[in-house]
């Protein structure tokens, strides 16, 4: 696949490696960068206070509100190993039970997108999973309302409603869907998922329920930063307007609650 | 779910559409009363033989027995609805959902004589034992987990605090959805 990010500042557009669209999809573009090396920062304990407000101020029994907007800010040039999230993504929604499926088929929710700049050589690593789109195309799309957008922004499919049409994976300009090809068994206790149904990354709507971050910025140390684009005194929106973020394709002006540093 | 599927049968007349609908559930409803009261003789080959959850006797879930029989498809239809789509996850009082479908499961799994539990594709595990009798097949645990993973999901139990759940959650009989998060009950990873 090839996604083109925009560089303002310079005009520049960076191109994405990936020629095979299908395989590289699904290959992993395994880490060159040893996890070793991670220092952590002096202000990281901003991040891990984001969501002690967000989190805990609004109660489960009032459901999702609009009042609060989740969203992620990925830091691409900490010196991490993305599959770490990847693995972590993984095991939280008990993804890869797939048994008879090709690489290609398999569900991911979140991946590793290697990009490069042809004229430069500049090459450099991002995750990318579903971008939580404010003016989400697959939701337009859905011709049963099964893809839907929480009041809280969360994009996710309600797999009661799916018949499957992969509409939605048709009009998703981030490529971040997948479609279950098999019956599966030994799903996971929060991630109903199975035969016939598309699905893509829930931003962990469980554990943001249940007052936890989602499992890939827990697993990112400190890289990707989750919480309240609504609330300006959140460590997510703080860093966005003191440092500023970009969106990848923020020319489809879809609005993406993630955002992303260094690309 | 049947029920869902029967207001989509696209008939104008609002009568055939009412019939339709009452049909299954009447003939369900007798075939499940009739079953469900032939249980503990279930040695004459009458019925469905279902295995209620260990030391279950003499309490209810979470509606009464008559009431779970026919009303438990609306109650995970509803709760689902909330669940997911609203992002309610907790009642008025703070307490879990009645209707969910791995608090079910945590209650209800069935171990078989290896003393592991039983899947979905066996029949004694508690839905099918009773949806195999009454012809019902439903997707449900196509998506959702079939047994329990530990978690420690229950319902809340606030309708029958005078009832001693003590085998399942030692101690606890008014828990709230955090509570449930920290209580997990011994599963084996070889269960799984
Ligand atoms: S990234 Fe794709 S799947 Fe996610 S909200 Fe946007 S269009 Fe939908
Ligand atoms: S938010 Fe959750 S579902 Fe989405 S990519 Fe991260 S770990 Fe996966």
């Amino acid at each position: 696949m090839t996604i083109n990010i925009e560089n303002k500042n310079n005009d520049e557009t960076v191109n994405s490696l990936n020629k095979d669209a299908e395989s590289s999809r699904r290959n992993f573009i395994f880490g060159s960068v040893a996890a070793a090396g991670l220092s952590v920062a002096p202000g990281m304990m901003l991040y891990q206070t984001a969501n002690a407000r967000s989190l805990s101020d609004f109660s489960l029994k009032e459901g999702a509100s609009s009042k609060v907007r989740w969203g992620m800010l990925v830091d691409t040039t900490k010196d991490v190993d993305w599959n770490k999230c990847v693995d972590a993504c993984n095991k939280e929604h008990g993804l890869g039970n797939e048994k008879n499926s090709r690489d290609d088929q398999k569900t991911q929710y979140i991946r590793v997108v290697d990009v490069k700049n042809k004229g430069t050589g500049y090459s450099m690593s991002l995750p990318v999973m579903c971008q939580h789109c404010e003016s989400a195309p697959c939701v337009d799309v859905c011709p049963t309302g099964a893809s839907m957008k929480r009041p809280d922004g969360i994009v996710l499919v309600d797999r009661h409603r799916c018949i499957g049409c992969r509409y939605c994976m048709m009009a998703c300009p981030y490529k971040a869907r997948s479609f279950v090809h098999e019956v599966l068994t030994d799903q996971t206790e929060n991630t109903p998922r199975g035969k016939g149904c598309v699905e893509s990354c829930n931003m962990c709507v469980n554990r943001i329920d249940n007052g936890q971050e989602p499992a890939c910025v827990e697993a990112s140390g400190g890289a990707i930063i989750f919480g309240d684009l609504n609330d300006s005194e959140s460590p997510i929106s703080k860093i966005l307007s003191k440092h500023g973020g970009k969106q990848i394709r923020a020319d489809l002006k879809l609005n993406p609650g993630v955002h992303y540093q260094g690309i | 779910m049947w029920l869902h599927l029967n207001f989509n049968f696209g008939f104008n007349s609002s009568f055939v559409r009412k019939s339709l609908q009452k049909l299954p559930l009447t003939v369900a409803g007798l075939a499940l009363i009739a079953s469900l009261n032939t249980v503990n003789a279930s040695q004459d080959g009458l019925g469905p033989k279902i295995t209620l959850p260990e030391n279950s006797e003499g309490k209810s879930c979470v509606l009464p027995s008559e009431q779970m029989r026919r009303e438990h498809p609306d109650l995970l239809k509803h709760d689902r609805i909330q669940t997911l789509r609203e992002g309610v996850r907790a009642k008025a009082d703070d307490k879990a959902l009645d209707g969910s479908l791995k608090q079910c499961v945590n209650c209800h799994a069935v171990k078989d004589e290896s003393n592991k539990f039983v899947r979905i594709d066996n029949d004694q595990h508690f839905c099918v034992s009773c949806h195999k009798y009454a012809a019902v097949s439903i997707d449900c645990f196509q998506c959702h987990r079939d047994i329990p993973e530990g978690s420690g999901a229950f319902h809340a139990l606030t309708n029958h605090k005078d009832v001693n759940y003590s085998n399942v959650v030692p101690g606890n009989y008014s828990l709230t959805v955090k509570d449930m998060a920290n209580i997990a009950p011994e599963v084996n990873s070889d269960d799984n």
